[in-house]
């Protein structure tokens, strides 16, 4: 806003300046056409004089130049004590408008500036942050995804062990129940074995007392009984 | 507890004044019945229980009963006298009983040592072996 401002006043002041510099021109091109007039192969002294001559021609130019600028002037109604009050009371608006308006408004307007670069930053960051955000959310959903498979993998694997330890331990047991039963109609079988082998002996000596019993004759068992006497005092000494 | 013991050694050293030339005899009996009789212990009735109780106890060792189905030769009888005499180191006495349980042969019983050779017996551990 400020250089808009310098820029007007810069714009204002520019056709006085133009005309200004028209007439610089004017007299410049006029001296070169006269140092154009001398011949081919000046001396020093005809170029020192004719210099001299410029000179004096450019002092009357430039007074003569004044005079035109001041018929000018007159002639427009532009005399210096307006055109200082002028310029006086233009500075004076200028910067009461700098001051009172120009100023507030630019200082609006530049925060508001603020404001928007803030807002179109803070937009930018959130755009960054969105975008971070996102990827890590794909970054994480993609993990997710990994230790899942990596977690139903181990699970697949451990149901698979726990299955097969399963499977040896009930096969295991499976043997030991059979192994057990097997032992256990092995000793049914023996002691089916023994109680028969008993009983049978039982019969037996029972049948060979009675037998014995009667068949043996008193004289007999008298001998039997002194043999057994003999043999129980040779065995005893 | 203590009276017990004193009793029981009292009682075994009366067995022991019983015995004549290590054999238990009537006469000795009678000479310590008569001087406990006189002696008069305080606990008279115990000494005496435990004094019989050893007596018996003295006697089996010193008996050899045979038992056997039938009668026994006279020459067996003195056999195992004269056996068990010497496996004992003391004299034994054989008492013949009759037991008809054991079919034939003889079986011996000196104090708690029983030895076996009748045919009951034999069939008996005929059967142990054979179970």
């Amino acid at each position: 806003m400020k250089a808009t401002f310098i820029t007007l006043l810069l714009a204002l002041s520019l056709p006085l300046g133009l005309v200004a510099a028209a007439d610089a021109h004017a007299t410049s091109l006029d001296s070169v056409a006269e140092v154009a007039e001398l011949g081919a192969h000046p001396t020093a002294h005809e170029i020192a004089e004719h210099a001299e001559a410029v000179l004096k021609h450019s002092e009357a130019v430039a007074k003569a130049e004044g005079n035109k600028l001041t018929k000018i002037a007159n002639k427009f109604g532009v005399t210096w004590p307006t055109l200082i009050a002028q310029m006086l009371n233009f500075c004076l608006v200028a910067f009461v408008l700098y001051k009172f308006a120009v100023k507030p408004i630019a200082a609006t307007l530049d925060e508001r500036q603020q404001k928007i670069a803030d807002g179109l930053q803070y937009a930018e960051e959130m755009k960054t942050q969105l975008a971070e955000a996102e990827r890590e959310r794909a970054e994480k959903i993609k993990q997710a995804a990994i230790d899942a498979q990596k977690i139903l993998t181990e699970s697949r694997e451990q149901s698979k062990e726990m299955i097969e330890q399963k499977t040896q331990e009930a096969a295991a047991q499976a043997e030991a129940i059979i192994r057990k039963a097997s032992e256990a109609t092995e000793l049914e079988r023996q002691k089916m074995l023994s109680d028969v082998r008993q009983e049978v002996a039982r019969l037996v000596v029972a049948t060979s007392s009675k037998v014995l019993s009667r068949d043996l004759s008193d004289s007999e068992k008298q001998t039997f009984s002194d043999s057994a006497a003999k043999e129980l005092a040779g065995t005893a000494s | 507890m203590k009276r017990d013991k004193k009793i029981i050694r009292l009682a075994k050293k009366l067995v022991e004044l019983s015995k004549d030339n290590g054999v238990v005899t009537v006469a000795r009996v009678g000479e310590v019945l008569a001087g406990l009789k006189q002696v008069q212990h305080r606990h008279h009735l115990t000494v005496l229980k435990s004094f019989l109780n050893y007596l018996h106890r003295e006697i089996a060792l010193q008996t050899a009963v045979v038992s056997t189905p039938g009668a026994l030769s006279g020459e067996a009888l003195k056999a195992i006298e004269v056996t068990y005499s010497k496996i004992y180191g003391r004299p034994v006495t054989a008492v013949i009983k009759q037991d008809t349980s054991l079919i034939a042969g003889v079986r011996v019983r000196v104090g708690d040592d029983l030895y076996d050779a009748s045919l009951a017996g034999r069939l008996q551990r005929l059967a142990e072996n054979v179970s």
